[in-house]
């Protein structure tokens, strides 16, 4: 359902550009073209050179190659001013809000209207709620931006760049942040941007968004250009390969799941207003997917599993009675929970591959109470080796690597204790394909040891290739469960919604 | 390019970047550089008997900074380290001065209240949740007023056993004290327990990022609840010093402990924010001041431009520092 894409005039060329940092070729010979109204695709792995791109578009780097040529002109864009100044904008996915203002505020800020040496709130108000109206974004302007969803607060953010007379919006993955539920309105906002005639560089690692929002796609891989292509006329399979290299259903490993005792059994668990009356079961070997609309409750649940959080309700390990009352209880009786948000609540940045490995299980490393480097190392070299993690050595700073070799170290952690229960929120997010790949073949290397997997995942290809069983939340409770064989995204939606499937409606 | 590798996220290479790897080669460097320099400005600097003399000047911040050190790797800050101090050796030593009590017993009083403030420090910052700034403003003016309460004079009958730590051996012909003896193998026991235990990994998971630390199954509560304790417990071990270097019960003492603390600490590379530095580099950063001070007063600089240059050598070791962590 690609949009009609009436080619407007070119606004944008990027020709031949390259940056260079040290010791490594970032971007090598790399061109894109954006048109008016158009919205055109960025595809690449993480490293490909995406950020690199967009980054000297906006100003946060120069390029060392090539040349910049806005409505045939070539331009210098040497600071985030020059790239402002031409009308273009980006949107982060950390978004660059004054979460203590109000809505209003945030979009005029730093150009608040002025009458007199007064500022003229009527003014900034009344434009501001012109923009949310365009936007379709049924949000108070005197809000607090600490108040809003994250998907209210995108809007915000879309709202001041449009604010700006923006040319050219750049969104880096705007569907990350996003539950399913939500991701429909934001495609809407992007076509109602498309016809202001707005060009607009999107970003993503879902494929199945580009296709169903980009008239052209351009990919990168290694910091190379490899191609660009008219959504229209592309498959899905071809973007892969050209990607990645290989076949899109090689991504998901084909599963045999033999099914073994019950390993942990939750019964009404509840906790405060958020989670009511959730129980099911999770036998070795297998992988059970959570899914739902954000805010249904999923994380909720399987954080106070975890012991992360207080809650009530019957819980049994191995049989055996359960009471988690915090993390270190949990591991100990051999339950990991792999978070959703890596970078604050799982990683330590500032600490190396070696110490974020075994933090959780100093003690077996120890004698007499003090560390052995021997059997230290001995065990992260043998993660590094097992989960292919890529890293120069085992003492480096785990901040400096790629979303999914530091998700590997995560779970390094967990398989570096005896971890039976894996917990994995939103398993593979913010990581490119050919780590995904290789974590979902970790995680069905670990089912065949008898692992039993707890799933969210917000990404319904996920859910569906991955889970043998499949638990679909809504309001704080479990409302379908889906064997693999009856699943498909039309009955998984239709259990997290409720009955009807709401396309398009908010 | 044929295989789906993925280039290693680009990093950074060159001076700056070799320094983050190694960081306690900053200020390594740094000393070793002022020592030249003073070597060349003052024939009495380079000499056993100096040397041993700037130890003994930094003893007693360089134990204080051992507890700054534990306290900011947790991404907190003591700014009642010197009160702390000063409040043990005014009990240590006035016990026995005023109330007859035998010395052994009055370190042992002296050393315990270090521990029941470490404890209040401790038990505020986690069961409360205060800023630790906060606590410690507050523990700093509980404690000297609590020594202003006990005496405002100068105990000077001070008993023998309370000086060992300022008395002196020979090796060759240079004299050591046994209270830089002391500061070194606490820094020593401080360093390794840091390196290699599972209480010192904890430590600088709980300093970089506490809720991954709770979620990783640390208890991060009590491991700073311990950190403040076992560092109150380094400022009482520095209050014995001080005494023995002084020879009195002083209540005016340890005012700047904090600060001076928290220059070695910084001067040392470790971070205020907390998860990243050394225990070695405190005594490094300590010993960077007791060099300036030393070589500039064999200049015959004014002590009030010493300060002065230990305020620039804050801010410059800061900026290097800053400098090398900017960007990824």
């Amino acid at each position: 359902m690609s949009s009609s894409s009436s080619p407007g005039k070119v606004l944008l060329e990027m020709k031949d550009i390259g940056k260079t940092f040290p010791g490594v070729k970032a971007l090598q010979a790399v061109s894109l073209t954006v048109r008016e109204g158009q919205v055109h695709a960025l595809l690449g792995e993480n490293g490909a050179g995406k950020s690199t791109l967009i980054k000297i578009l906006s100003g946060a780097y120069t390029k060392d190659e090539g040349e910049i040529l806005f409505e045939g002109k070539p331009v210098a864009i040497r600071g985030p001013e020059d790239a402002q100044a031409l009308g273009i904008s980006t949107i982060y996915q950390e978004f660059n809000l004054a979460r203590d203002l109000t809505v209003a505020e945030n979009i005029f800020l730093g150009h608040l209207p002025r009458k007199g040496f007064r500022v003229d709130w009527a003014t900034a108000r009344a434009k501001s709620r012109e923009i949310l109206d365009r936007l379709g974004a049924h949000i108070s302007v005197d809000a607090l931006v600490s108040s809003l969803s994250v998907a209210e607060q995108q809007l915000v953010e879309i709202s001041k760049s449009l604010n700006r007379r923006t040319r050219i919006l750049i969104m880096d993955e705007p569907s990350a942040v996003l539950g399913e539920g939500d991701l429909e309105r934001l495609f809407q906002v992007v076509r109602s941007l498309q016809a202001h005639g707005i060009g607009i560089i999107y970003i993503s690692h879902r494929i199945r968004e580009i296709f169903e929002l980009a008239d052209e796609v351009t990919v990168l891989k290694d910091g190379r250009y490899v191609a660009t292509r008219s959504v229209a006329e592309v498959k899905m399979d071809d973007l892969v390969r050209l990607m990645i290299g290989r076949d899109l259903k090689d991504v998901y490993p084909r599963r045999a799941p033999v099914t073994g005792d019950v390993l942990l059994e939750v019964k009404n668990l509840r906790r405060s207003r958020l989670v009511h009356d959730v129980s099911f079961k999770l036998h070795a070997g297998e992988i059970v997917g959570f899914s739902g609309i954000t805010g249904s409750g999923r994380t909720e649940v399987v954080r106070a599993i975890f012991g992360a959080d207080p809650h009530s309700g019957e819980m049994r390990v191995d049989g055996k009675p359960y009471r988690a009352r915090t993390p270190t209880e949990a591991i100990r009786r051999g339950i990991a929970l792999v978070t959703e948000d890596r970078k604050a609540q799982g990683l330590f940045l500032k600490l190396n591959v070696a110490v974020n490995t075994t933090i959780s299980g100093m003690k077996q490393l120890c004698r007499m109470g003090i560390i052995q480097r021997s059997r230290e190392n001995a065990l992260v070299n043998r993660m590094i080796r097992d989960l292919r993690i890529k890293t120069p050595s085992a003492s480096f700073i785990v901040v400096n690597m790629s979303g999914g070799n530091q998700q590997k170290v995560i779970l390094a952690r967990w398989l570096s204790v005896d971890t039976r229960v894996l917990i994995m929120d939103e398993p593979t997010r913010g990581i490119d394909v050919g780590s995904k790949a290789e974590i979902y073949q970790i995680m069905d290397e670990l089912t065949k040891r008898g692992v039993g997997i707890i799933m969210i995942s917000s990404e319904l290809p996920e859910v569906l290739g991955m889970s043998d069983r499949i638990m679909v939340m809504r309001e704080g409770t479990i409302v379908g469960e889906l064997s693999r064989n009856d699943a498909s995204e039309e009955a998984v939606m239709k259990y997290a919604v409720g009955g009807e499937i709401a396309h398009g409606a908010a | 390019m044929s295989a789906v590798a993925t280039p290693v996220a680009p990093h950074r290479t060159g001076f700056f970047h070799t320094l983050r790897g190694i960081p306690i080669l900053g200020p390594v460097a740094a000393l070793v550089l002022a020592c030249i320099f003073f070597a060349t400005q003052s024939g009495r600097f380079l000499s056993g008997a100096n040397f041993s003399l700037i130890l003994q000047q930094v003893m007693v911040v360089g134990t204080l900074g051992i507890g700054q050190t534990l306290v900011i790797l947790t991404g907190g800050i003591d700014l009642s380290n010197g009160m702390i101090m000063a409040l043990s050796s005014i009990l240590m030593t006035g016990l026995f001065a005023n109330a007859g009590v035998n010395p052994y017993l009055a370190v042992l009083i002296g050393l315990a209240v270090c521990v029941a403030f470490g404890v209040l420090n401790g038990w505020l910052t986690t069961a409360i949740g205060l800023p630790p700034f906060i606590v410690t403003l507050g523990t700093f003016n509980i404690a000297y007023a609590l020594v202003r309460i006990y005496t405002t004079a100068t105990v000077t009958n001070v008993p023998p056993a309370l000086l060992f730590f300022g008395n002196t051996f020979k090796i060759g012909s240079t004299e050591i004290t046994y209270g830089t003896v002391v500061m070194l193998i606490l820094f020593i026991i401080g360093w390794y327990v840091l390196r290699s235990t599972p209480a010192g990994r904890s430590i600088y998971a709980v300093g970089d990022n506490p809720e991954a630390a709770r979620l990783a199954g640390i208890h991060t509560s009590r491991v700073l609840t311990a950190v403040y304790t076992v560092a109150a417990l380094s400022y009482g071990v520095a209050g014995l010093l001080l005494v023995g270097r002084t020879g009195v019960g002083d209540p005016n003492a340890g005012q700047n402990g904090n600060l001076d603390s928290i220059t070695a600490v910084v001067l040392g590379g470790t971070s205020l924010l907390g998860g990243r530095g050394d225990m070695m580099g405190t005594l490094v950063g300590a010993l960077i001041v007791g060099v300036f001070r030393n070589g500039l007063q064999l200049m015959g600089v004014g002590s009030i431009f010493q300060v002065l240059i230990t305020g620039i050598l804050v801010i410059l070791a800061v900026s290097v520092d800053y400098l090398s962590h900017r960007g990824k």
